[in-house]
């Protein structure tokens, strides 16, 4: 039996359940003319039918499905152990290696996944991986609906008129939500998890010394054998890294950033702002793909074009510059989202304070709104920074592969994310140093963005305090 | 009052307004408050500067990829070297006799004794063409037809802008006879990843997309609003609330290649889930896209006035049916809001999906959540790659369909956002 | 009382509207040097809007509209030949909230005198701070932490220190809008008596919710309701013998 019928099974399993418990307690309760007649044996339902509906129901489902679920995870390790109970299996090579091998090729005829088996070793073992298939899983329907029905009686016998059934299933109700809350934590501690464990492995095989200032960066080499000693130093990432997202893109990024908020906040009549806010909007909707795919193809051989008009020969087409400035393009709409927040959020009768003393508009902006705002404005950065330096696709599709380590906004450097992608192209060993750097070079990417976030929501946050 | 009457060498006289040096002073002033107005004003034109600039090279470099060149060619049936009788093209068994032809060879001989040398510039799927023409109307076997032939990528960029010298000549001669014409290219939007640029098509990615767009609705979606709701609703104030609060906007601000990692990390290495499908694609992007919706689902629930919960819970509802009965439903498009936002984001992410191997070539729609798939952004990404300068327009065409499926999610989130703010 | 010189300002039929709805309607009068003049009324009365036309404040509220005519020193302040940042340095105000910029006190009283140029020198500025402070009656306390900022003051400082700010710039006019209303008694009669020291030397208009305050800063009074002046005179006699039931009713609290 496959899974999508026993899953479908069940489900109407508790429809019914649903509707039946439902209809039970409906009988309990007491018709509608003799709810003031205390002297009927009937008493008032406890909780509404529904209620009584969704606790039968939920208990046919729950404990059904969570067995599916475990049994999913056990099914396979028991059909192999059948397996190799069969005299088939006795035939068998011993070396590990080639046994799961031709076991794996078994199964995968067995489920239909493939055709024909390479090893022809494997062909004896489909029938039998076939028969315990069939086995444990029509076992485990068979278990499930057991299952199912039991809990579906429990749940019928304990409908009476007293019985808090919506107690019970706003409880259950309550522990999902719980459940839900608590995926944040899971994802998070997965991420620090999983980025710890390959990075503790990755520093296994490269001093962590080695890593954060070493200055040469060539994994290509250490692929290749010639030792993993100098081939992992990542200042040149993340120097390019820096140059890319937090100088060149933050050079475009706040001073247009700011003077577009500047300007939607304290100029734009409301009608212009009714178009102008969501233009910025659009720009933050664009795809980060496609800015990667407009940066390489149009702005890069702009950007070598206009090095050779001034004079710059050896102009990279794969420059910071170009990849620099249309993160910083993309950075402008969130540098402005912040910036307007930060000023909407000085008082306006600081502003009417200064314009009272006969200050023009913007001798106010420069003078009070600016000063006052700017620990917003400050934070804003430090998130818009952040957002910049993990930003992939820009750097991917226009910056290079070089690690240079230059100041040349005209030469190619190579930043954390292009490598990261680079690293995990093709397919690799997942035990090579070289992968592994990949992960090294994730966690640092999340710590630093992590307290780049941190300072700057604190920082925000004391600000907003201020002005409360 | 404690300030002493002030001494002589404090008292102002007024200040003389009508001075020239005021006057000049003024007039300075008001020069650099409209300087600074302009450089507002010039700073906001820049970026939508720039985004024209993009969407019209976009648009006039994507536009072309949705027709193609194609040259006419006289296919005369008869003489040619197949024997396929027209009655059995009409009932059973039809598929596996066009099958058993060589269209490929028919068609070169076609464009070879119609067009000499030219033949040549024909693409390599035209015969999908001929076959497809004989597949609709079997009665053409037995006569000469016209039939128009896509050509070949290097006289399509021809005919649509600067090519090769020799394909530019050729189409020279093409075009003086009459031949060529231009033509809605519908392969485009509905076959998949090839290696010939005229053979490609969206529909393989898009329907990735589509997949993954699914599965990581189904997961962020009943998750974040479910943790919305704990989180505004019920939760204690104490170390465990603060620690999901402090994930989820963490979260929402990790770079998203971070994901990858993870998904890489853990559903493909621990978990063995199928790579490149889009299951994973949409799991590491629902966990993405979970945090956006629990943040816009906690300001949207925010928005709903305690005086409605009071008033439930006043006439007897359990803390549970307030929620669900009163205040989810309120706060239902602000949710909505938030979701389209973030699902929008996530049909536009590329970085986290290439580390889970959603960037292997794939010249098949995928079947199921489970099969190898790609996406729209990430088939953009490896067409940009190419080297053949055919795939440049199919690259913008690509980018003009996602663009276009990325406003218009935007604009169904503004307009929600208009319709339903509500003021309290 | 006699009016031996001309009145420093003065407005004549003076209309304001936000939109279409109206919320001042014809008023007319005239503010002098030598007097203190209070408005008061219901709270929505229209008296904080009006003040806010004499400095043109209204320009500030995009739907704001006002006819009529209102001079200072007999020149239309709304006249296109006027300059709304002279006119703001020439007509001063202080708000209901105290709202020193976040600055240190120094540079809050130095903000006017910078902008406007009126101190060629550091020496100059420094004098004016210092006779801004005085006059304000705020320089013995702060005397020894010009550099602190001026948030970090009390309220009731806070607002002598923005008084200050406003007389940096030797205004003819200083508008109050309800300058008190935030502070507590004492702070409150500070202020009340840096208003009896800084009449005669400017032209000070104080709107205010409390009839007493009124009745005890100001030598002339005009009581606003529903967007109208319905009675202006000398304090002594708005509040010993009013013309008007409506005023006679408001300062014996039938309604307010």
């Amino acid at each position: 039996m496959n899974g999508v019928a026993i899953i479908t099974l069940i489900l109407g399993l508790g429809l019914i359940a649903w509707l039946s418990a439902r209809a039970k307690a409906m009988r309990l309760a007491p018709a509608a003319s003799q709810t003031g007649d205390r002297s009927r044996k009937r008493p008032l339902l406890h909780s509404l039918p529904s209620y009584h509906g969704w606790y039968a129901a939920l208990w046919v489902l729950g404990p059904a499905l969570v067995f599916l679920a475990i049994w999913a995870n056990v099914m396979p390790g028991l059909v192999t152990g059948r397996v190799l109970q069969d005299p088939a299996a006795a035939a068998l090579p011993m070396d590990a290696m080639s046994r799961s091998a031709i076991l794996s090729e078994a199964r995968n005829i067995a489920q239909g996944n493939a055709q024909a088996a390479f090893d022809p070793r494997a062909n004896a073992l489909i029938e039998p991986y076939r028969s315990a298939n069939r086995f444990y899983s029509l076992g485990g329907a068979l278990a499930a609906l057991m299952l199912a029905l039991a809990g579906g009686a429990f749940a019928f016998t304990r409908i009476r008129p007293d019985f808090r059934a919506r107690t019970k299933v706003e409880r259950v109700v309550m522990s999902a939500l719980l459940l839900a809350s608590l995926i944040a934590i899971v994802t998070t501690v997965g991420i620090v998890g999983s980025l710890l464990w390959e990075s503790l492995r990755f520093f296994s095989m490269v001093s962590p010394l080695d890593f954060l200032f070493g200055l040469k960066w060539s994994p290509q080499s250490a692929a290749m054998g010639y030792g993993n000693e100098n081939a992992f130093g990542a200042v040149p990432l993340f120097w390019g890294t820096i140059f890319i997202g937090a100088i060149i893109a933050m050079f475009v990024a706040i001073p247009l950033g700011l003077m577009s908020a500047i300007y939607l906040t304290q100029y734009a009549k409301p009608a212009a702002r009714a178009w102008l806010k969501p233009m910025l909007e659009v720009l933050a909707g664009v795809p980060t793909v496609v800015y990667g795919y407009f940066a390489a193809l149009t702005i890069a051989p702009n950007m070598r074009d206009f090095a050779a008009w001034i004079g710059i020969h050896n102009a990279s087409s794969e420059s910071a510059l170009a990849a620099g400035l249309v993160m910083g393009v993309m950075i402008i709409p969130f540098v402005s989202s912040m910036a307007d927040d930060s000023i909407n959020s000085v008082p306006q009768s600081m502003r009417d304070g200064s314009l009272a003393m006969g200050a023009t508009t913007s001798e106010t902006i420069r003078q009070v709104l600016i000063p006052a705002a700017l620990p917003g404005v400050v934070g804003g950065v430090l998130l818009a920074v952040s957002r910049a330096i993990g930003e992939t696709m820009i750097v991917v599709m226009a910056a290079g592969l070089a690690a240079n380590l230059t100041l040349n906004p005209f030469a190619s450097v190579t930043t954390v994310t292009t490598q990261i992608v680079q690293l995990l192209t093709g397919d690799q060993e997942f035990d090579s140093a070289k992968t592994l750097a990949a992960f090294a070079l994730g966690l640092v990417l999340f710590v630093v963005t992590l307290l780049l976030n941190i300072v700057a929501l604190q920082v925000v946050k004391r600000y907003r305090e201020a002005y409360e | 009052m404690n300030a002493p009457v002030s001494p002589d060498a404090l008292r102002r006289q007024p200040t003389d307004w009508k001075g020239d040096a005021m006057r000049k002073r003024i007039a300075s002033r008001y020069a650099s408050e409209r300087r600074f107005r302009r450089i507002g004003l010039a700073a906001i034109l820049m970026s939508a500067g720039f985004l024209a600039y993009l969407m019209i090279s976009m648009l006039s470099g994507g536009l072309g990829g949705f027709t193609r060149t194609e040259i006419a060619v006289r296919v005369d049936f008869p003489k040619a070297p197949i024997v396929i009788d027209p009655a059995s093209l009409r009932g059973e068994g039809a598929e596996a006799v066009l099958s058993s032809v060589n269209w490929q060879a028919l068609t070169d001989q076609a464009a070879t004794s119609a067009l000499g040398k030219d033949g040549a510039w024909i693409a390599p799927g035209a015969w999908l063409v001929v076959r497809d023409a004989v597949k609709a109307d079997p009665a053409i076997l037995q006569k000469s037809v016209t039939l128009h032939l896509p050509a070949s990528a290097e006289l399509d960029v021809a005919a649509k802008s600067e090519g090769q010298p020799a394909a530019e000549a050729a189409y020279a001669r093409l075009e003086k006879a009459g031949l060529t014409s231009r033509a809605i290219n519908w392969d485009f939007l509905t076959s998949s990843d090839g290696t010939d640029p005229t053979q490609v098509g969206i529909w393989g990615a898009f329907k990735g997309s589509l997949l993954t767009m699914a599965v990581t609705l189904l997961l962020s979606f009943p998750v974040g609003v479910l943790a919305a709701l704990y989180l505004e609703e019920y939760a204690p104030r104490n170390r465990w609330t603060d620690m999901i609060e402090v994930s989820i906007n963490n979260l929402a601000a990790v770079p998203s290649i971070i994901f990858g990692l993870l998904g890489l990390a853990v559903f493909l290495n621990v978990l063995h889930l199928p790579r490149s499908a889009a299951l994973v694609g949409g799991l590491t992007l629902a966990l993405m896209t979970m945090p956006v919706i629990v943040i816009a689902g906690r300001n949207a629930i925010k928005a709903v006035p305690p005086s409605i919960r009071d008033a439930a819970l006043g006439i007897g509802a359990s803390p549970i049916q307030v929620v669900f009965h009163h205040v989810l439903p309120l706060a239902l498009p602000g949710i909505m809001t938030g979701t389209i936002i973030g699902m929008a984001r996530a049909l536009g992410e590329t970085a986290p999906l290439l580390m889970i191997g959603m960037r292997a070539f794939i010249a098949s729609p995928p079947g199921g959540i489970t099969d190898p798939a790609t996406v729209l952004p990430v088939q953009i990404f490896l067409w940009s790659d190419e080297v053949s300068k055919g795939f440049v327009e199919k690259t913008s065409a690509a980018i003009i369909v996602l663009l276009l499926f990325l406003l218009s999610m935007n604009s169904i989130a503004i307009y929600l956002r208009n319709k339903f703010e509500r003021r309290w | 009382m006699s009016q031996p010189t001309p009145p420093k300002m003065s407005a004549r039929n003076v209309n304001v509207y936000y939109g279409e709805k109206q919320a001042i309607q014809n008023v007319s009068i005239d503010v002098d040097t030598d007097n203190v003049t209070a408005f008061i009324g219901p709270s929505g009365c229209g008296k904080s809007t009006f003040l806010r036309t004499l400095n043109r404040m209204n320009d500030t509220v995009a739907s704001a509209r006002v006819e009529g005519e209102i001079t200072l020193d007999g020149e239309n302040i709304y006249s296109s030949g006027m300059d709304v940042v002279q006119l703001r340095a020439r007509v001063g105000m202080v708000f209901q909230k105290p709202n020193p910029f976040p600055k240190s006190i120094y540079d809050n009283i130095a903000y006017g005198p910078r902008i406007h140029g009126l101190a060629s020198a550091k020496a100059d500025l420094d004098v004016i701070v210092e006779s801004s402070l005085r006059r304000a009656g705020l320089w013995d306390e702060v005397k020894d932490r010009l550099k602190d900022s001026g948030t970090a003051l009390s309220g009731g400082q806070q607002q002598r220190l923005c008084i200050g700010r406003a007389i940096a710039v030797e205004p003819e006019v200083i508008l109050m809008d309800e300058p008190c209303s935030a502070l507590d008694p004492i702070a409150t009669a500070k202020i009340e008596e840096l208003i009896h020291e800084l009449r005669g030397r400017y032209a000070i208009v104080i709107v205010t919710h409390n009839m007493q305050q009124a009745a005890r800063v100001s030598q002339r009074t005009a009581f606003f309701h529903l967007g109208t002046l319905v009675e202006y005179g000398s304090t002594s006699e708005i509040f010993t013998n009013p013309r008007e039931d409506r005023t006679k009713d408001y300062i014996t609290g039938r309604y307010g």
